[in-house]
This record gives C-alpha cells, structure tokens and sequence, in this order.
C-alpha cells in the first residue's frame, strides 16, 4: 500500500517507537516508517498498544487546517469529510497568495493544506517552505486525466509538489443595469468607465498581481510586465483612477450583491456565482489578455497533521467529491474523470470555458511578480496615494 | 530579608518581562531597520541607510495618520466631553453607575464584529437608504474618510468618556452652587470653573485615544475600503504583502519617534495647562 | 442634555441592536433578513473551531491577565520605594510600553522571537540527550501570552501605583509605629488598599487581551484566537453565525456583570 522502506535501523526503530508511545506520531505514520505497515495485523497483537482500534477514525487526528481563498468550497463537502474520517477541516481564509507566503516565511503556521497559485510554487521551492507529495498517499490523484496546462506548475525540477484543484480567469464583473446598454469587453472600457460614468462604483483587488497587471493591460503591455516605464504607466493611471473607486478589496461579492459596487475585478468563479444568484450581474474577459491561473492542492514543510493532511487532499480530488466543488465555487476542473459526471450545460458555460479567442491573450502570472519590490512598492504607493 | 532584597525580588519577574519581550523586540527591529530585504522577502543583515532614505515612499501614511489621528481624538472629545458633563453632574447618584456601564458595555462585543455592523448601517442599504427615503439626495459614506471617523469615534468613545467622568466626578459640586449663587451665568461658570477643573481627565482622554489611533489598522481596514491608508495599514502590508522586513522595521522606528515626540510635547502643553487650571481653582 | 445624551446611547447600540438582530436571521447573509431563525447560535455552538478559539481566548486572557495584575502589582509596590536609576529605567520602560502601538508590538514580538528560536533552535537539536525529536521553540499561546502581559503589566503598574499615590502614608507609617513588621504592615494595610487597583487592572488586562486581535494576527502562530476567528470569517463572508457569537459573549458579560453586582453590592447597616 506504501512505497515506504522495508529497512529501517534500529536506532531509528527505537526512535520512532518512542515518538508513537509519546504520541507525537500516529500509529498510521510508525507503522509505514518502521515498515510494519503490512505485517500489522500479525505483529500488531506480539507489540502491546499497537492493537489500537478500528483504523478509519482516529488515525489521521481530529483535524485538518486549510488555508485557502474565499467562496473556495462546499462546506457539505468538508461535513461528508469529517463524517468518513472524524477529523474537521478548519477554514482559514487569505487575501493573497503574498500574504499566504509571508506567514509560512514568518514560521509556525500550522497549516496542513494550503492552495498556492501556480506562479508562486517556485519560491515556496526556493525557500523550503512546502514538501514533495507522496503521490502513494493521494490515490485518487492520477496525472494522465489532466489537462496539463494546469497540471505542469505542480511539478519543480521533476519533483511533485503540488496537485491540481481547479483553474480559472481573472476578468471582471459589470452590473449590467447601470451601463446604459453600452457592451463592456475591454480592460480600456473597465478604467475609463470607472473614470467616469461608475465612479465610486467599482472595485479592484487588493494584491498586486492582477489590479497591476490589469492597469498594463490597459496600454497593451504584458500581464506580467517589471518594465520600469511600463509599470510607471500603470502606476499612473491607478493613481488617476483611485479617486473613482469603491473600495480596494478582494472580498467584493458582498458589496456587489447588495448594489454598492457595480464593477469589479472578479475570478471566473466568483463571476459564475454572482451571475446564477444575479442574472445582471455579467463576467467580462478583457479583450486585451489579461490573467488565466491555474490553483494547486500542497502541503507545508512542518504540517502539523500531515496524515490529515494527504487524507483530505485524497478525499477532494475524488472526482464525485470534486464536481461537487466544481458546481459549487464554479470554476472548472482541468480533471476529465470530474468533468465526466458535470453536467453538459456547465461544460458549455461561457464563463467557465470562455471562446478561444478570448483565451489565446491570457497569460500565466509569472514568478517573478511574486518578489518583485517594484511592483510591491507600486502597489503601496496606489493604497496610500 | 533587607529592603534591597525585597525589592529586587519585586522587581525582577516585571524586569525580566519588559527585558525579554520589549527590550529585545526592539532592538531586533532596530537592527532590522539597517538591514536589506532578502530576493524572496524576509531580513538579509546588512548595514545601510537605504531603508530610512526610503522613508518618503510612506509619506502619505504618514500624513493620513497625522491628520485622522487629531482630527479622530477631537470627535471622540466633543462627542465624549457633554455626556460626561451629563452622567457626572447632572444624573442622580442612582443613575450614574447603570448609564456609566452602558457606556462600555458596546466594548464587550468584539470590535471587529461592531466594525462590521458599520458597513451595514452606512452602506447603502443602511443610513443613505434612510435619507433618501426621507427625501434627501443619496449620499456616499461607506469606503470614505467618513466613515472611517465613525468607526473611530464609536471604537474609543469609552475610553474619552470615562477619564472626564472621573474628572468632573471629583469636581465639589459646592463650586458650582456657589457660583451660580453669586449670580455667575451658566457659561462663565463652566468656562472659568468646570472646564479647568476637568482638563486632567481630557489630557487623560485624548493621550489614550491619540496613542491607538496612530497605531490603528483594523477600522481603515474595514470601513475604509483599502482606500484610507495609514501607517498602521502600512506596516500590515510591508510585512504581509510585500514582505520587506528591513523597511517596515524602519516605518516602525519612525513610528516610534513620531509617537514619542509627539506624546512629549502633548505632554508638555497639557502640564502647562494644569498649572493654569491651579491659578483658576484658587479664585 | 438628556437628549443629547440619549442621542450617543442610541449611537453606541444600535451597531450591537444591529449585531442582535442579524443572529437571527435565516439566512446565510448578514445584510438581508429574510426570516426569525435560532439556528445558527446551535451552528455556533456546535462548531468545534469556535469553541477551540474561545478556549484560547479564554485561557490567553485569564493567564496574561493573572501574569499582569500580580506581577505588575509587585513592581509598583517596590518602586514606590525606589530613587535613583533603576526608578528611572522602569519609569522609561513603563512609559514605552504604553505608548507604543499594539500593532507595532506585534511586529516586534514577531520578528524578534522568530530571529530568537532561529538561533535557539539547533542549539537545542544539539543539545537534546533523547532520541525522540527535540523540542522546537515556535510561536503559539506562550508567545502570545507574554506579548499581552508585557503591555498589560505596564498598565497595571500604572494603575496600581496611582493608588499607591492617593493612599495616605500616615497609616503605614502607624503600622510601623505600632511595631508591625514590614511584611505584616503589607498584608494588613497595604494589600487592602491597593486590592481595588489589583483587581481593576486584572479586568482591565482580561477584557483588553481577549479582544485584541492585532497582536495575535502576528504573534500567535498557528493558533486561533476568536478575533483571528472572526476576521477570518469576515473574508469569507459574515453568516449571521459570527452576529450570534457576538451576541453570546455580550450576554455572558452581561451575566457577570449582573452576579458580580450582587455579590459585591454594600450589605445595608455597616
């Protein structure tokens, strides 16, 4: 079942005897690491304490902490989790994929799960902040069913790191009732509209990734750009365009629901949501490019419940599990086994699946925008102007 | 055991404390502050200057936290000073514990959960919804510097509310009496008596209100939209978004010297306004 | 006047009526109420996470509030009685420690324990005589719990010794005359005064610690305080859940209150 080693040395036998009579290591983990996984139910009875009871329960803990974006799951889903396994998921949110890095930087997260975007995998690399996945504890996880364009990022120098949970686009939403019929397809109409007509009406994310790279895209420049004369234009036009903004918030479902905001930078899913609950309420691509991403299932170095861990990253990319995600938060899956059992009208959503044409402009975020101080201190200089 | 002794043992768990977790902290970010930000973020040691001629990159922290911190601490005293005139001269003594309690009870709930009621109530399905409904043009007050002032002044209403309780509490209502029977308008007689006499309690008042807000983040956070940004906000993202350990340490060394000068000369002023209020107290 | 004044109550409760009156909402979002529904305090309730993060709460607060009063009364006690530099050092550090922003607190105590453990840490790899793991220093409740009690017991000095101030040393110095020992003249006379202070800075420090939440945003590791609950729950969208924990706590305070109130009430005739 494992491909852990069948040799281990005594010492280290001693040494993790130790650790799962302390406690420290469950009875799972010792048995895989000394190799007595398959001879359990035989040694199990000559080891007195290692005849624990039935197995599913309490072996991967009483729980599993997650960090990961808003509006990103089916809490039935984490229920169903804790129901088969008794470990609870807890949820914490982040803002950025900058400020999930910057508390595992800072040490001691205690995050079993996190979900990187595929540009940031290779300073979590880089830094030893996330461990390669032992793809014999992730059944469900099988390569050939992906899509590779939004599979290959999980992989550093042939090493996996981290597994595929879904993709998506970065546009915008446009309440569809305040713009007077005119059709919105650019990035161009986005600010100069918000210069004018939505003034106080619009809303751009908080991180510098796409709210940057979507001001570049305004000229025509790259997504991705550290030019420093492509970034000063940006830098202009956000500044010339702050006066005429809602709020620079990511958390910006609720003030469009409630007819606050009536534009707003907006991941495909959260688009998908807003546009079923709200049928006004339109995704735009812009015509110009713009962000497509592709979100990854990992585990941190030093995860403190790492058998939890690998169970609920098993667990959610089972493909009923996973179309249960899917329909959820909206934003498709690069898995063909999970597509298999969508239904047909979801796999021809535009927003989801938008028209080549649209597609063909879109660019990765790239690694580099990640450490750049330029583009953090641009971003800096349009929060404070 | 002699006094020495006595008092050393007093004295050495507190020491110990403030050495530890004060001392050290901050002279590790004092160091900090001359270091460099590593390729990924984080500290590289070094010994430059950079970060502190970098400074005026966070000036419009700076000047926003400069403004709103004034201008918040004023509200809170102008709204806080008549109802503590109220509660401490005015309400029988059997009435004055109960509504002095409702005055904090607010505090109990969490701030963030009280700030979050504010986006409800000055978004547009609250407080703007109901004076349109009344028949005045819709205004915009959620995301605004506004709203933000709100949101202060409803957060540390208490803690203005409480020291010019005491104050007044104190003042011999005999005074007032006194000169109200020699024939002294209501006026002159707050002016030239009660106001004097509260002046501790408002130098109390506003040095606690002034110190968190130059520190503050949460309330721009939330009711201001990302747009009102101050220093507070500024630290928050040097060390969560761009994680430049070096410059922030140095943002929160200037901080530190902005807050210490300023508390001084605040300090200073309000000494020498008390030495007034001793002239008039003995008229 | 009395309209005035009534005019700030309404100011400071209708937020909180707001709060009260979302936690029964039916729905799932805090700003549309579709219909009167108990259900999400039993969310609440059941919800282990909650319930873990009031623990912590709990238990960060009563500890840094315990740490603060008791060690903070001693060292006002023995500077009352102290010239010279180590008056004037403690004065600088109270003084410090009040006036810097939590937030700034927060940072330090972040990067300067991490570079701390940092050093520590192999050390103690080195040194462990087990062959288990050793132990790792990390940030957690201790952290957080000393971060609190710094600034708390900087205020709580200062409370206590302005009661120290206001106490009329006549009556210590009558004890002594009396040939009270020094430790006797504490327990009798000193104590009893200076208790109120003890007491107001422990509720103090309690309710400050237990609300605070930018201190723990960084200095509390991987555990979860109910402010970083709550914010956390913020971002993802307020369920009327987080309005019912508000609630629940604002009513358990009030509880206290109430008891509290009527054990301490003044017994009629003395």
């Amino acid at each position: 079942m494992t491909k852990q080693p069948d040799y281990i040395s005594k010492q280290k036998f001693m040494a993790e005897l130790y650790r799962y009579k302390r406690g420290s290591v469950t009875r799972r983990h010792f048995l895989n690491v000394t190799g007595l996984g398959a001879a359990s139910t035989v040694l199990g009875a000559a080891i007195p304490g290692l005849t624990a009871g039935p197995a599913a329960a309490g072996d991967i803990g009483d729980r599993a902490v997650l960090a990961t974006w808003p509006n990103y799951h089916d809490p039935e889903n984490f229920d169903a989790f804790t129901e088969a396994t008794g470990a609870h998921v807890q949820v914490n949110v982040f803002g950025s994929n900058e400020e999930m890095l910057a508390k595992l930087q800072a040490g001691a997260t205690g995050w079993d799960v996190f979900v990187p975007t595929n540009y940031t995998i290779t300073t979590y690399v880089g830094e030893d902040l996330i461990e390669p996945l032992d793809t014999s504890l992730l059944p469900n996880y099988d390569p050939a069913a992906y899509d590779t364009r939004f599979a290959e990022a999980g992989s550093v120098d042939g090493k996996l790191y981290a597994v595929p949970k879904n993709y998506g686009t970065t546009g915008y939403a446009v309440n569809t009732a305040h713009t007077g019929g005119t059709e919105m397809t650019s990035w161009k109409q986005f600010f100069d509209m918000t210069m004018d007509s939505f003034s106080g009406r619009t809303m751009v994310h908080d991180y510098q990734l796409t709210t940057i790279g979507n001001a570049l895209k305004y000229f025509g420049y790259s997504f991705n750009s550290v030019d420093q004369a492509e970034l000063a234009d940006a830098e202009k036009l956000l500044i010339d365009v702050k006066p005429h903004l809602f709020a620079i918030s990511s958390d910006y479902q609720p003030s469009m629901r409630n007819g606050d905001a009536w534009m707003t930078m907006c991941w495909s899913g959260d688009g998908k949501q807003l546009n079923t609950d709200i049928p006004e309420i339109a995704y735009v691509l812009g015509r110009e490019g713009g962000e497509i991403w592709s979100d990854y299932y990992a585990i941190p170095k030093g995860a403190p419940h790492r058998e939890a861990a690998y169970a609920l990253i098993n667990f959610l990319l089972d493909p009923a599990v996973n179309a249960k995600e899917v329909l959820f938060h909206g934003y498709p899956s690069a898995d063909a086994h999970t597509n298999a059992l969508l239904p047909e009208s979801l796999l021809n959503d535009p927003i989801l699946y938008p028209a080549a044409e649209l597609l063909t402009p879109l660019e990765f975020g790239a690694a580099v925008t990640l450490t750049d101080p330029n583009r953090a201190e641009l971003m800096a200089r349009f929060k404070s102007a | 055991m002699t006094q020495r002794t006595r008092n050393f043992l007093l004295l050495a768990p507190a020491g110990a404390w403030f050495l530890l977790m004060l001392v050290v902290p901050l002279s590790v970010v004092l160091v900090f502050s001359f270091g460099e930000r590593g390729a990924a973020g984080g500290y590289v040691p070094a010994f430059t200057l950079e970060q502190y001629a970098n400074l005026p990159a966070r000036w419009a922290a700076f000047r926003n936290t400069l403004f709103l911190a004034p201008v918040g601490t004023l509200s809170a005293l102008l709204i806080a000073y008549p109802l503590a005139y109220f509660l401490a001269v005015r309400v029988s003594a059997k009435w004055k514990m109960l509504l002095l309690v409702l005055v904090i009870v607010p505090f109990w709930t969490s701030i963030l959960i009280r700030s979050y009621a504010w986006i409800f109530l000055l978004g547009g399905k609250g407080i703007p919804a109901l004076i349109e409904f009344i028949g005045f043009p819709a205004i915009r007050l959620i995301n605004t510097p506004f709203s933000v002032l709100v949101g202060i002044v409803y957060g540390y209403l208490p803690l203005m509310v409480f020291p010019i309780f005491v104050s007044l509490d104190r003042l011999d209502k005999r005074l007032l009496e006194a000169s109200s029977d020699l024939g002294a308008k209501p006026w002159p007689t707050f002016l030239q008596i009660t106001l004097p006499l509260s002046i501790p309690g408002i130098a109390t008042g506003c040095m606690l209100v002034f110190i968190l807000l130059m520190g503050e983040y949460l309330i721009p956070a939330i009711l201001g939209g990302g747009k009102v940004f101050f220093v507070g906000n500024a630290l928050v993202d040097l060390f969560l978004q761009s994680r430049n350990w070096a410059f922030g340490s140095a943002v929160a060394v200037t901080l530190i010297v902005v807050m210490l000068a300023t508390v001084t000369v605040y300090m200073r002023f309000m000494a020498r306004l008390s030495a007034n209020r001793d002239d008039v107290s003995l008229i | 006047m009395r309209l005035y004044a009534a005019f700030v109550y309404l100011f400071l409760y209708i937020p909180i009526a707001v709060i009260a009156i979302f936690s029964f909402n039916a729905g799932r979002n805090a700003s549309d109420f579709v219909g009167f529904s108990v259900k999400w305090y039993g969310k609440a309730l059941d919800n282990p996470f909650i319930m873990d993060a009031l623990k912590t709460s709990l238990t960060v607060a009563l500890l840094s509030a315990l740490f603060a009063s008791v060690f903070g009364a001693m060292a006002a006690v023995a500077l009352q009685g102290i010239r010279g530099p180590v008056r004037t050092a403690f004065d600088a550090l109270i003084n410090v420690a009040v006036m810097i922003p939590g937030i700034v607190i927060g940072i330090a105590t972040l990067i300067g324990l991490v570079t701390i453990f940092e050093q520590l840490n192999p050390l103690i790899d080195a040194i462990w005589p087990f062959a288990s793991d050793a132990p790792r220093l990390q940030m957690g409740k201790a952290s957080l719990v000393a971060a609190h009690t710094m600034f708390l017991m900087a205020l709580c000095i200062i409370i206590v010794r302005a009661r120290l101030a206001g106490m009329d040393r006549s009556l210590t110095e009558a004890s002594s005359d009396l040939y009270a020992t020094p430790f006797g003249t504490f327990v009798q006379v000193t104590l009893p005064l200076i208790f109120p202070a003890i007491l107001a800075g422990f509720l103090l420090s309690f309710t400050f610690s237990f609300d605070d939440f930018i201190i723990a945003f960084f200095v509390a590791g991987s555990e979860t305080t109910l402010p970083i609950y709550v914010f956390s729950s913020i971002r993802r969208g307020v369920t009327p859940e987080i309005n019912a924990i508000g609630t629940m706590v604002l009513g358990a305070s009030l509880f206290i209150l109430l008891i509290a109130q009527t054990l301490l009430r003044p017994r009629k005739g003395k």
